[in-house]
This record gives C-alpha cells, structure tokens and sequence, in this order.
C-alpha cells in the first residue's frame, strides 16, 4: 500500500497523529529557543574571557570544599566496604550505628537546616551524604545479621565518587575563569554595568548563577520544610482519621487553596507575611546572630508563602497514595495489635513511602519554578549570603524582573534570561522526570 | 490484672483522643488560614469597593450618579460670633441649560471636620445653607440624569477641585460631568421580571409543588399565545433597556422562559393524559421533554447573569479604566478585565481541539510504539515545566520578529497563543484520564455492531468522555487565567487606559494590553499603599471569576453525569 493510500484510508488516525506531534514540536521549541540564547550568551562571554581557564593552588584544600572532598572521599570508602566486611557480632559501634529514632530524626533535620545555612553548599551536601552513608552502613550490617546478602551499589558509589572529584577540583582551583566556570562556578551575579554600550558585554559584568540558585534553594527547601509536615499530616489524618463528612469539606478547600493564583499568593506575602518575618529577624538582629538589620523582602518570607502554595499538592498526592495502599495492610496490622498510630506510622507510611516521595519530589519541581510570589516576596536583590533575613533574587524572579524592562532583542541581558532559564527548566525537567518515574514505580506496585 | 486492662484501655482512650484532636488541628490549620486570608484581604479592599477614597464614592444602592463635586475651602468666612467676615460664599448650581438655578451659601467656620453632604434632585437642593468646617471637605451628589454646572459666584475660592489637586486661582468653577447612567435605577422592571419567571420555572421544573403546577395547568391550550407574549416581552425589554448586557441576558431569561413553559405545559398534560394526579410530582420529570437541557441551559444563563450584576451596579473598580498613577481609587480593571476574556479566548480556541485530538489518538490509535511513549513521557513532563519558561518560549515564538520569531509583538495573540501552549498538556492529560474512564464495553459493543474506528470514538467515546474533557479544559483555563509570569515575559504592561484590541498583533494598531494578574503584580509593588488596596480588590475580582468558572464546570459535569445514568 501505498502511502498516498494509507493517508486516504487513515485519515483520522493520521490527523490525529499530527496533533499530537505538536506537543513534540512545542518541546523542541522550548529547548531550541532556550539552547540557542544561552549558546549565544556562553560565546559572548567567552569572546571577553575564553572559554576554561584555571588557577591551580593546593592551599585551597584547607577551605570548605576541601573539608567536603573529605567527608565524600570517607562516605565512598565506607561504601565500598560495606559488603567486603562482614561483621555479624555486636561490637562497640553498634551505639553509634544504631541510636534511638529520635537522634536519627534530629540529625537529619539539623543537616537540612544546616543546607539553608551554610556558607559553602558543598560541604553541606556532603554532611548529608554522610549521612545518607551512615543509614545505609546501619541498614547494611543489620541485613548480615539477619543472614541477608547484601550487594554492592555501584551508582551509589559513583555519585559519590564523582562528588568528591567535583568537591577537589573546586577545592584547588581557587579562581575560576572562563565561560563556563564563570556562569556555573563562581558567585557574583551582576549582569548590569555602567558602560557606554548597552549591547556589549562591560568589564565590570559579572555571571556568576550560583546566587540565584542559592536563593531558589533556599525558598524551596524552607518551602519543603513548611509543606511536607503539614501536607503529609494532613494527608494522613484526611485518609485515616477523618469522618467523611470532614473529608468533604477539606479536600474541596484544599482544591480551592490550590486554585488561587501565585500572584495573590505573593501579595499576600508582601503585605503580611513579611512583616512578620522581619519582626523575627529584629529579634535575630538585636541577639547578634545575623550581622545586618533584616528587611521586608526576604527568602524566609517566599518560603512559607511558597510553603503554603505547594501545601495542596502534598496533601492531595500524599493522600491518594495512602489510600492505594490495599486494606489487607492496614487490617493485618491491627490483627497483629498495633495501634492505630503504629499502624499509620510504620505500615501505611512506609507501603506508600515511593508515593509521597514523589508528591514531594513533584512540590519541590513546583517550587523551584515558583515566580510572581517569589518576585514579590523575596526581592530583586542578587546577593549570595547565608542572611536569609536580606532581600534576594531567584533564578524565576531574576527573569520576571529582567524581561520586565522592556530588553532589546540581542542584548547581553536578553540572553542571561535564556541562560537562566534554560538551567531552570533543566533542574524542573530534572524533578520532574525523577517524580514521574517514582510514581510510575509505585502506581505498579499496587 | 482487671486493673491493669482498665488503666490500658483509659490510657488508648485519651491517646485515640489526642491523636484525632492533633491531626485534625493539622487539616483545621489549612482552613482557619484560608478564613483569616479572606477576612484579610476584605479588609484591604473594603475601601476600594464601598467607600473610595474618603468615601466620596456613593453607597451604589442610592442609584447616585457620579457626579459628584467635592470642594474645600481654607479659612473660615465666618468668625466666633457668626458674623461674615468676608463676601459671602454662595455657589450657583444650574441644569436644563439654566432653567433652574439654585443657590448655596456656605459658611465656612474655623473647626475641622464639620460638613454636611448636599443633594440634588429635580426638586431642587437638600438645603440652601450649609455649615462647613475649615479644610474639610463636603460634596454635592446629585441624581439626575444631566450634567450640573456649578459655578462660584462670590467669596473666597476653594483650595481643591473634585480630584482632591489644588486648584490654581480661578474664581468660576465649571464643571462638566459626563453622565454615565441615564437609567437611574440598575434594573428595569421587566429585566427583573424575566429573571424572576425564569427562576420560578427553574424551581417548578427542579422541586415541583402541586399548586405551583395547578397555576401552570390554567395555561394549558394557551401555549402559543403565551410564548407570544413572552417573545414580545424579550423584544419589548431588549429595547427598553438600550441593547445594554443586562437587558440582552433578561431577554433570553425571557425566551428560555417560554420553551420551559411550553414543554412545562405539555409535560402536565402528558401526565394527566396517562391517568396520573397532579399530586405524583415525581412523575412529572419523565412526561417533560428534554428537561435537562433546558434546566442546565438555564442554569448556566443564571451563573452568568450574576456575573455581570456587578457591571450593572454602579461599582468603579469594575467599569472603569486605569485612570494615572496619583489616582488610585478612581481606577478600575475594566481594560484587564477584557484582557483577561480575550486572552482566555484565544489560548481556548489554540489549545483545546489540538490537545483533545491528542487524547484521543494517545488513548485510541496509538501502538505502544516509541514515539507514543515519547510523547505521552513529554506530555507528562511538560505539565511540570515552569510558566515562566512557556513565557520565554512565547517571548522567542510568538513576540520577537526574525529568526524562528511570528512577531506579533507584545500583543493579545501572542499572549493568547503562550497561554495556549501552557494549557495544552494540562487538557491533554485531563481528556486522556476522562478517555479512559469509558468502560471497554460500549467500544466494544459499537465495534460489534461493526462501527469503524472513527465511528466509534466520534459517536460512542467522545460524548461518554465529554464531561471529563469539558471539565478538564475549564480547569485548566481557569488555571491559566491566574497565570502572570508568562505574560510579564510576553511583555503585558499595567498601564492601560484604552480596551485592549485583540487582533492588533495581526492587523496593526495599538498592541498593549493587560490581565487582572499582571495588574495585581505591577500593583502590589507601587509604594503608595492606596495601590495596594485595589491590588487586594483585584484579588477578589480574579478570584471570584475563578470561582464562577470552577461552578461553571461543576454545573456542567453534574448535567452529563446525570445524563449519562
């Protein structure tokens, strides 16, 4: 047959099919536009700076980074000798491996707070690791004694492998220079200078996206951390407590939650919320714990609004996955004389954990592209500092307030929004892809 | 041991107890901080609804025009003892081309904050002297349905004219005001009329009673001379009322009204035919003919009747246009109101039949073959992708001219198309999920009465899928109607003082637009917390169009549901 047939004999199917190549087609656009400007922005750059240079200097080794090379250096070594050594007796360590839940919750909650924090984001990320390490480690050797194989994590051993590389090379290369290392590298974020041509790129221009992304993390982990107690709760007590006339009422009102525009949202945050925050931060101010007076327009105040806003998904996500879990579970439990408190802490949340990891997963995605709340709410000020009481910049925000200014087509800072937005929408799809396969994970599971 | 039982039982009793109070203050917190959000943000916008500034703006159930004179003067014109100081302050007050001219004194007195309001009517003014307090103001509202000169014959001159700005050194005031109600009243008997037969029927069709049904039966053989009548009632209100929305709409209260009295009649005559008492009204819903269409038809006008009430009553925020930046109360979202409707449109027309076409091969041609699942993964993903990145594709597509760029400028279609772009994978995974949620069997059952493929999913699975498709795409659109960061990149400006054209990106003229987010935006950060109240205004404005979509939807699902037992 051939194919002027096939077209004749198929055409609704062939109509059909050209429809929904259009969503191809809408990708490759998104990801052309966004490559093509940021490609364009990269040459310019480089045109002034070259593409890689590098100063090597081993002193480096003695600052954050090198402190991080270290922690991920000792999490790999540990992992790799994790199924070479076998030890079935109790020894000492057995304190250490396995405390009372509450110090392994603690820990955890001090190193996602310390993330906020933190000066050097690197070392941070390696004091979780190190946890995750030292979990993982516990959970090992309490499978040996239990007679379980274990096998070897290769991928688990790779990241961080890879990790600790990235940590020594940014240990030793101090100054970071060239296209790419000035845009992913180093933390000054001034695409404005004075100079007579608005077109070129001015000496005293500096891309440096690290304090965008600083701040786009800070207001989704505080986010997160807002969110995920309350939604995750809530979810629970809508699928496990509630009389169903209640049910009635809260989901309704959550939809309602998540049907209000962002920008209310942001509103809402600029006229409230931030007073409030910088009431707290009066109080940080006048114990000496932050060095400068906190202002109006802060990442603390874009997290709980942003907290606030992806509340809802957490909730109906989490809730749905409560509620796939099959009945069997939850009876077999309360045969066997749990509580009812045992029965949702340690069965249902633990057989729909994939399902709420995802919804978290997904909230974060949400998050990170967060926009006009976060532009009103956390400030339009680039900075790069642990002062979460200071108005900043996200890379959304960063965007919103650029593009507004009416940017001539071409211009260095008409190509920073692409560059910009091409590294968010690779972090989101990032999420996003994880998300989805997570819960396209679990949704086979039940 | 019985008493252990009994402490273990008290103990589970008090920890079942806190368990339940703990989690459900979790929920409860979500919906106490929704409460506080809304009593909030009324608080804001309160002035900007009721009073205006200063409360110059009348309480709209008085049917005031807006003409309204706000004057001011510095120093007092009369001292302690109430003896003139000065010429006498007397204002002159004229309409119909100077046939009648009033005359008011106004005493100024050195206190602050003494005033009282003056009012005209055909009868003349309220009073012909007045007590005023030094730099206070007082007003002259007035109710007719011509413009009022005022002039200021004698005394000293005020210090500020009606816009609150000091006035330079002129002796005669002329005002000229545009009237913009030559009504007087917001609705005209007969559009109430309308509404009001409308609902009945509505009522009588949903809960019927026997004597409501007996007061029906009289017209029974009157069918054709009734829907006469209520025809020619559509006509006489449409141009009684001046062709203006409100009357439009009670015209087809008018004309729906005589098909549901019509059917209504007949559906009582079938059931007494069929040797049933008026009484069985739960028969009555099998003898009428198409009742539910006409009930959801009717539905849906009331919904978006009431919807436009707030354009008839005279409120201006909602019917006047972005005045200049020193007037905050006397702006309005009427020009982002009409964005918003025109960009909605067009991002519907875009998206929906491509991203239903989608569905419907994804869900029923579609071989798992390796380009589905590429594009049911995109799909998935695209749903999660940032607004503010469909905004920078739109700015690179739609806006920018040269390269792969359409230019259409920073106009309506551009927004329209962005936005269109942003709702397709939303209503392409909202009609998948509806597409399958119709049973294998009625596929399977047209295919054997041997159907092709097109038949069955144009004939069979689309009009099963249709209420999940039609709420999914209402959702979605209400979604995006709350969008702003992509239009900021598209390039929506705040200051518009003209009703936005929509095709200006194709045809040429003036491309500048706005939409009540973007409003909100570019209001939230002016300085000035007068902009912030209207911001708080336009909040609620775009929330309750929401609200009004999302019952636009639920009406509409609930129709099909019913339908479809």
């Amino acid at each position: 047959m051939s194919y002027f047939d096939y077209l004749k004999h198929n055409r609704a199917r062939v109509t059909l099919f050209v429809m929904s190549l259009s969503v191809i087609l809408i990708t490759l656009g998104i990801i052309q536009t966004l490559l093509f400007e940021t490609i364009t922005f990269l040459s310019e750059i480089a045109d002034a700076r070259g593409w890689f240079t590098f100063d090597w200097d081993f002193s480096g080794i003695f600052s954050g980074a090198g402190a991080a090379s270290g922690v991920f250096m000792l999490a790999y070594l540990v992992e790799k000798a994790t199924t070479k050594y076998v030890s079935t007796k109790e020894t000492p360590f057995d304190s250490i491996l396995f405390p009372k839940q509450f110090v392994i919750y603690l820990a955890f909650i001090g190193i996602v707070i310390q993330l906020l924090f933190i000066n050097s984001l690197l070392l941070g990320i390696s004091f979780l690791f190190a946890f995750i390490t030292w979990r993982r480690l516990a959970a090992a050797i309490n499978k040996q004694r239990y007679g379980m194989k274990v096998s070897e994590s290769t991928l688990w051993q790779n990241i961080t492998l890879g990790l600790f590389l990235v940590a020594l090379a940014k240990s030793i290369t101090m100054n970071y220079g060239g296209a790419l290392g000035e845009f992913f590298l180093t933390t000054q974020w001034t695409p404005t200078g004075a100079c007579s041509d608005r077109r070129a790129l001015c000496e005293n221009m500096s891309f440096g996206v690290n304090s965008l992304l600083l701040t786009t993390l800070q207001v989704a982990f505080g986010a997160l951390i807002i969110a995920v107690p309350l939604g995750v709760g809530c979810a629970i007590y809508l699928s496990e407590y509630a009389p169903p006339r209640l049910v009635a009422i809260v989901k309704p009102t959550l939809e309602l939650l998540a049907g209000i525009p962002s920008v209310v949202y942001g509103f809402f945050a600029f006229i409230y919320i931030g007073p409030l925050v910088v009431e707290l931060g009066e109080y940080f101010y006048a114990n000496g714990w932050i060095d400068q007076p906190p202002n109006v327009l802060n990442p603390i105040n874009g997290a709980i609004v942003v907290g606030i806003m992806i509340l809802p998904l957490i909730a109906s996500m989490s809730e749905d996955a409560l509620r796939a879990v099959p009945n069997e579970l939850r009876e077999g439990s309360l045969a066997l004389g749990a509580t009812k408190i045992e029965t949702t802490f340690k069965v249902m949340i633990q057989a729909s954990l994939s399902g709420i990891i995802a919804s978290i997963i997904l909230a974060l995605s949400r998050a990170v592209g967060e926009t006009m709340a976060v532009t009103l709410a956390v400030g339009t000020v680039a900075v790069f500092t642990s002062n979460m009481f200071l108005p900043a910049q996200t890379m959304t925000a960063y965007i919103a307030q650029r593009v507004g200014g009416d940017l001539p087509f071409g211009e260095i800072g008409y190509l920073t929004i692409f560059a910009v937005g091409l590294y968010l929408f690779i972090i989101t799809l990032t999420l996003n892809l994880i998300g989805n396969r997570v819960l396209a994970a679990y949704r086979e599971a039940y | 041991m019985k008493d252990i039982d009994l402490l273990q039982k008290k103990n589970r009793k008090l920890r079942d107890f806190a368990e339940t109070m703990g989690s459900s203050g979790l929920a409860f917190t979500g919906l106490i901080g929704l409460f506080f959000l809304s009593i909030l943000v009324w608080q804001i916008a309160a002035p900007t609804f009721i009073d205006g500034e200063n409360g110059e703006i009348p309480p709209a159930n008085e049917f005031i025009t807006e003409s309204d004179y706000e004057l001011e003067w510095d120093y007092p014109n009369i001292d302690s003892s109430g003896e003139l100081t000065t010429d006498p302050i007397v204002l002159e007050i004229s309409w119909d081309d100077g046939d009648e001219v009033h005359e008011l004194q106004i005493n100024v007195i050195s206190q602050r904050d003494v005033y009282e309001d003056i009012y005209l009517n055909e009868s003349g003014l309220s009073t012909e002297i007045v007590e005023v307090g030094r730099k206070t103001k007082f007003h002259i509202y007035s109710t007719l349905p011509q413009s009022v000169e005022v002039k200021q014959k004698s005394g000293p001159v005020p210090s500020a004219d009606e816009t609150g700005k000091p006035l330079v050194s002129t002796f005669v005031i002329e005002y000229d005001v545009a009237v913009l109600y030559d009504e007087g009243i917001v609705f005209e008997p007969l559009e109430i009329l309308g509404y009001g037969t409308l609902i009945f029927l509505v009522v009588t069709f949903r809960f019927p009673k026997p004597s409501m049904l007996r007061f029906i039966q009289k017209f029974t053989g009157k069918e054709r001379q009734l829907k006469g009548l209520f025809y020619a009632l559509a006509l006489v209100t449409i141009i009684a009322g001046n062709y203006s929305l409100a009357s439009i709409l009670a015209a087809l209260c008018w004309i729906l009204s005589a098909t549901m009295s019509t059917s209504l009649t007949k559906g009582i005559e079938r059931l007494l035919h069929s040797g049933r008492e008026l009484s069985e009204t739960s028969r009555l819903k099998h003898s009428i003919s198409n009742r539910d269409g006409l009930l959801m038809w009717s539905n849906m006008l009331l919904v978006i009747s009431t919807l436009f009430i707030p354009l008839e009553i005279y409120i201006p925020f909602l019917t006047e246009r972005y005045q200049d930046i020193f007037s905050p109360y006397s702006s309005g979202i009427r020009a982002a109101f009409y964005g918003t409707i025109w960009v909605m449109l067009i991002a519907m027309i875009s998206a929906i039949p491509i991203s239903v076409g989608a569905a419907i091969y994804l869900e029923e041609y579609a071989n798992p073959t390796k380009t589905t699942k590429l594009i049911q993964a995109l799909v998935t993903n695209l749903a999660g992708v940032p607004s503010i990145v469909f905004g920078m594709f739109g700015l690179a597509i739609f806006v920018k001219q040269g390269g792969i760029g359409w230019g259409l400028g920073p106009s309506i279609l551009a927004a329209g198309l962005t936005m269109g772009v942003m709702a397709m994978p939303i209503i392409v995974l909202a009609s998948q999920e509806a597409l399958r949620s119709v049973p294998r069997s009625i596929r399977e059952s047209a295919y054997g009465v041997g159907c092709t493929q097109w038949q069955v999913t144009k004939d069979h699975v689309l009009p099963s899928a249709m209420p999940g498709i039609m709420t999914g795409s209402i959702l979605a659109m209400s979604r995006i109607m709350g969008e702003a960061a992509p239009l900021v990149v598209v390039g929506a400006t705040a200051m518009i003082v003209f009703d936005p054209e929509p095709l200006a990106g194709l045809v040429g003229g003036n491309v500048n637009f706005t939409v009540i987010p973007i409003q909100i935006y570019f209001w939230t950060s002016e300085p000035d917390p007068a902009w912030h109240s209207m911001a708080a205004a336009a909040s609620i404005s775009l929330i309750a169009l929401l609200v009004a979509m999302n019952s636009i939807a639920i009406v509409l699902r609930q129709h099909f549901r019913r339908r479809l037992n």
